[in-house]
């Protein structure tokens, strides 16, 4: 019953996107009246909340005649996992991404922006739904039936029953990837939609501002998620998902700030790299949605990938005709100075485009090598620790100097510059010193206290002038310098060991020790074995920690549960690897990680300053006022539009 | 006010003198961390996904970290260790094989988007002067295109769109439908899995880990003879041959345990070898190896 509902919900979703693209092309192309191409738009946001509701009734129904209750559902899964479980393989998240899609197309649809742009923008993120709506119903339905209908299933991976933030981080990660289509259908209409055209930069910020933030913080989830879950102490492993969903990121960072200020100047820039954003976006899911990249936590395989990358094909296609087509000309045509906001804007640019470069050649290397002739390997750490992170110090570097420049004048920009660099080289002279964390680390904890006390150095004058997005620019920024000191501190000063203990023995770390205590099994749900452990930091009383290791039997898989106590300053972070068949012993990795939680402070302020200066910049354009529409017909509005 | 800029200067060049030292200071010391640490972390787990030995949790990895920590403690050197494990397991076992033929793209492409995208830059910041187009080709079009043009637009995207929904349609048709997960994987025979494979790329010692690793949860005879064969081929005939012992004391006449045992006599004891040959002619004279036991006998 319910799979059949679901299925018919597919199939109208599809007719109705079909529908919404071609009526929204009636409104670009022959100024027709928006008003149906809207509610048609609401229609498809409909089907693909009725899809999403019919799978989630499904699962917490376990009704397992549907083919993706089958293999994700499962009785003994907890209701809060039973939810979640819609997101956690290929089939379901299609749906999620369906519901994001046709939300934005509505809020989009709803937004009074420059009537022609904003109907050629539709256009193209209707067809992006065509698409989607099309993989969904044809390639992957997760409703089509189950026969025999199984009395149980294997429940989802087991990876993402442990963890809360598996209900927060796909869906916000969505949000973010998504969300970039707004630029991409901007960057694409602008050439279509003549003179309105020229907007198209003002009108698409705010809307990658949010996405942008969105993304943020779904990345930092993601880290956090696999620092508590994996195991292995670390945040970052520069896997192929993890780096999918860094590069639309980096490019989207890149267009936000070329497209601030005379953003016309650097016309191209803009045009490409809101392109890019979404072009990665959609290769991303093409890498890691279809197999084609080996990866720790890609979930799913599955067969999709050919149609993928035909849509990625397609995108890349489009948008070059598009924006080659007709390029809007370049307002001031004058040569800016050298030492100049747009140089650095520009420099920032070069960089963070060059390191995604660094990534993506390093996530499609494996594609690559095997029918180039080479050996079919991934690309280890090892290459982007020296690629990716001194290009990312630089670009911090480059942050620091940015704000100085507003004046152009080279003195005064040195003056301003005076402090945070005497800070700078205070702090790399102190802290090498000191200790020593090695060039890379030593050079991140420079830059940002480059970064930091120039930030703090703005902070009285941006507190005084009114514009709130300053602020909220400067909080994302400071951010960023946080999440490198945080980088920095836990790989310098992160120090581990592993040793198989007996009971009563002692593992111990720089002044952390742990004592096990004994093995405990618990049998009902399977196979969880526990280590008791007692652990004291410099000699303070002893307190008690669990690292467990869970047995999955429906899915054969043990999942490790580290324990984690987290502190202002660093996190003492427990694993149990294995245990001996008489419990005797057992095997223990014990690791002290500094400054973690900077990565998540800093991942969170990044977030906070994007959404923050996203709502700045809404409010303004209130203020300011759009001239609005009302009910007459576009094209009386173009016409009203280019007379006025 | 002459004091200004000379104190200035002074500050400067102190600041600079410590930062220097720092600087020099940590770099000396960032190699005096674990050495194990350091040389796991350079190489790649060969069971796993894009894990370095230092990080995985797979018992090979376990075995490989117990290998660098034992070749450390003998007292070797980082670089005497990396060499051993490229010269038993391949160029690859690195994390970052050495940049040559394939691998170069990674540093070819980063290389030139750098420089294309620096020549964007440069084009952007000092345009040139225009002199033909000064003005615009074409006036941007304002308002709808005229009614031809606009049909024609929207005659071909419509097209387009519908295109799209049926080559979807129609490839989705000529895919295999994803296939419920598996019955669940027997652990041990993703370990004997995985020593084939390991076997199969000659990596002996490698894949005779693997065979420990499952023998240890099902002590069975059929893995026990692979280990057998993988530690004759990895050269420690002693093992091997008491692996093959084992097999002998469950079951006399197993041809296969003959077969290593008598192979692994032939390095560690040559005098009692030619029997054991002998005795695995007679139970399988149909065994594939057995042509060439016979040749090897009527050598000796």
């Amino acid at each position: 019953m319910l799979g059949e509902l679901g299925t018919s919900s597919l199939t109208v979703g599809l007719l109705c996107a079909t529908l919404t693209a071609l009526l929204w092309l009636r409104v670009a192309l022959f100024g027709a009246p928006t008003r149906p191409a809207r509610l048609a738009t609401a229609a498809t946001l409909a089907t693909a909340a009725v899809a999403c509701g019919v799978l989630e009734a499904a699962l917490l129904r376990h009704d397992f005649s549907v083919r993706f209750v089958a293999e994700n559902g499962g009785r003994r899964v907890p209701l809060y996992y039973t939810v979640t479980s819609l997101w956690s393989a290929l089939d379901g998240s299609l749906l999620l991404w369906l519901l994001v899609l046709a939300g934005y197309a509505v809020l989009l649809a709803g937004r009074r922006h420059p009537p022609r742009l904003q109907a050629y923008a539709m256009v193209v993120v209707s067809a992006v739904t065509v698409f989607f709506f099309a993989l969904s119903c044809f390639a992957a339905s997760p409703f089509r039936a189950v026969d025999p209908v199984p009395p149980d299933g294997p429940g989802p991976n087991p990876l993402l029953q442990q963890h809360p933030a598996m209900g927060v981080h796909p869906p916000l990660l969505y949000v973010g990837y998504i969300g970039l289509v707004v630029p991409f259908a901007f960057a694409l209409a602008a050439p279509l939609a003549g003179r309105e055209g020229r907007s198209w930069l003002r009108v698409a910020r705010p809307w990658t501002l949010v996405a942008w933030a969105a993304l943020t913080a779904g990345i930092g989830l993601g880290a956090w998620w696999s620092y508590a879950v994996l195991g292995w102490g670390g945040y970052w492993a520069w896997d192929p998902v993890e780096n999918a969903s860094l590069l639309p990121w980096l490019t989207a960072t890149a267009f936000l700030h070329t497209a601030l200020g005379p953003g016309a100047r650097r016309a191209g820039w803009n045009l490409v790299l809101a392109c890019a954003s979404f072009v990665l976006v959609l290769l991303g899911t093409f890498l890691t949605r279809s197999g084609a990249v080996a990866s720790v936590h890609a979930f799913t395989e599955s067969p999709l990938g050919p149609m993928l990358l035909g849509f990625v094909l397609l995108a890349v296609v489009a948008s070059t005709i598009l924006t080659g087509w007709r390029t809007p000309e370049l307002a001031g045509r004058t040569a800016s100075p050298v030492l100049s906001r747009n140089t650095a804007v520009l420099v920032n640019g070069v960089l963070l485009v060059t390191i995604a470069a660094v990534v993506l050649i390093g996530t499609i290397f494996p594609l690559l090598s095997g029918p180039l002739g080479g050996v079919r390997t991934s690309v280890g750490p090892g290459y982007y620790h020296r690629t990716a992170l001194p290009l990312a110090i630089v670009v911090l570097l480059a942050m620091g100097v940015t704000p100085a420049l507003r004046v152009g004048d080279r003195t005064q920009a040195l003056r301003r510059l005076a402090v945070p660099g005497a800070v700078a080289l205070a702090t790399v002279a102190v802290v090498g010193l000191l200790s020593r964390p090695g060039l890379p680390a030593l050079s991140a904890f420079g830059t940002a206290a480059f970064v930091l006390t120039g930030l703090a150095g703005q902070l009285p004058d941006r507190l005084r002038r009114s514009g709130r997005g300053r602020l909220a620019g400067l909080v994302a920024h400071a951010g960023i310098a946080l999440v490198a000191v945080g980088v920095a501190g836990s790989s310098a000063y992160g120090r581990d060991a592993e040793r198989t203990l007996r009971t009563g023995e002692t593992l111990r770390v720089a002044d952390v020790s742990v004592r096990l205590v004994g093995v405990d099994r618990r049998g009902d749900s399977g196979m969880a074995v526990r280590a008791r452990l007692r652990l004291s930091e410099s000699g303070d009383a002893e307190r008690a920690v669990t690292p467990a290791l869970r047995y999955h039997p429906a899915r054969d898989t043990a999942v490790t549960v580290p324990a984690i106590d987290t502190g202002l300053l660093r996190d003492t972070y427990v694993t149990l690897i294995a245990v001996s068949p008489d419990d005797g012993s057992a095997t223990l990795r014990l690791a002290v990680n500094p400054l973690v939680g900077l990565l998540w402070a800093g991942g969170a302020l990044t977030a906070a300053g994007g959404l923050g200066s996203a709502l700045a910049t809404a409010r303004r354009r209130r203020r300011v006022g759009t001239p609005r529409e009302g009910a007459q017909p576009a094209s009386v509005a173009v016409r009203a539009g280019a007379a006025g | 006010m002459r004091w200004r800029p000379a104190a200035g200067t002074l500050v400067l060049v102190a600041l600079l003198a410590a930062a220097a030292a720092g600087l020099a200071r940590s770099a000396a010391g960032a190699g005096q961390d674990d050495p194990v640490r350091s040389v796991t972390a350079d190489l790649r787990c060969p069971a796993c996904q894009g894990e370095s030995v230092a990080d995985s949790r797979s018992p090979i990895a376990a075995a490989m970290r117990q290998a660098v920590a034992d070749q450390v403690a003998q007292g070797h050197s980082r670089d005497e260790v990396r060499r051993w494990f490229v010269q038993r397991y391949g160029p690859d076992v690195l994390a970052d094989p050495p940049a040559r033929g394939v691998e170069l793209l990674l540093w070819a492409v980063p290389a030139l988007t750098l420089l294309a995208a620096g020549y964007a830059a440069r084009r952007t910041l000092r345009p040139r002067p225009r002199r033909t187009d000064d003005l615009p080709a074409a006036p941007p079009a304002d308002g709808p295109p005229p009614g031809g043009a606009a049909r024609r637009a929207w005659r071909w995207s419509a097209l387009g769109l519908i295109t799209v929904v049926v080559s979807v349609a129609v490839a989705a048709r000529g895919l295999d439908r994803p296939r419920p997960d598996p019955a669940p994987a027997d652990p041990v025979a993703v370990a004997v899995g995985l020593a084939r494979d390991l076997e199969a790329q000659d990596r002996y010692d490698a894949a005779a880990q693997m065979y420990r690793e499952a023998l240890r949860d099902r002590p069975d005879d059929t893995i026990r003879l692979r280990l057998a064969f993988a530690l004759l081929r990895a050269g420690d005939a002693t093992g091997a041959g008491q692996a093959a012992q084992e097999v002998l004391s469950h079951a006399p006449d197993s041809p296969d345990g003959l077969l290593v045992l008598g192979l692994a006599q032939r390095r560690t004891r040559p005098a009692e070898a030619p029997r054991t040959l002998r005795r695995f002619l007679t139970v399988a004279p149909e065994h594939p190896a057995a042509p060439e036991i016979t040749r090897l006998l009527a050598a000796a």
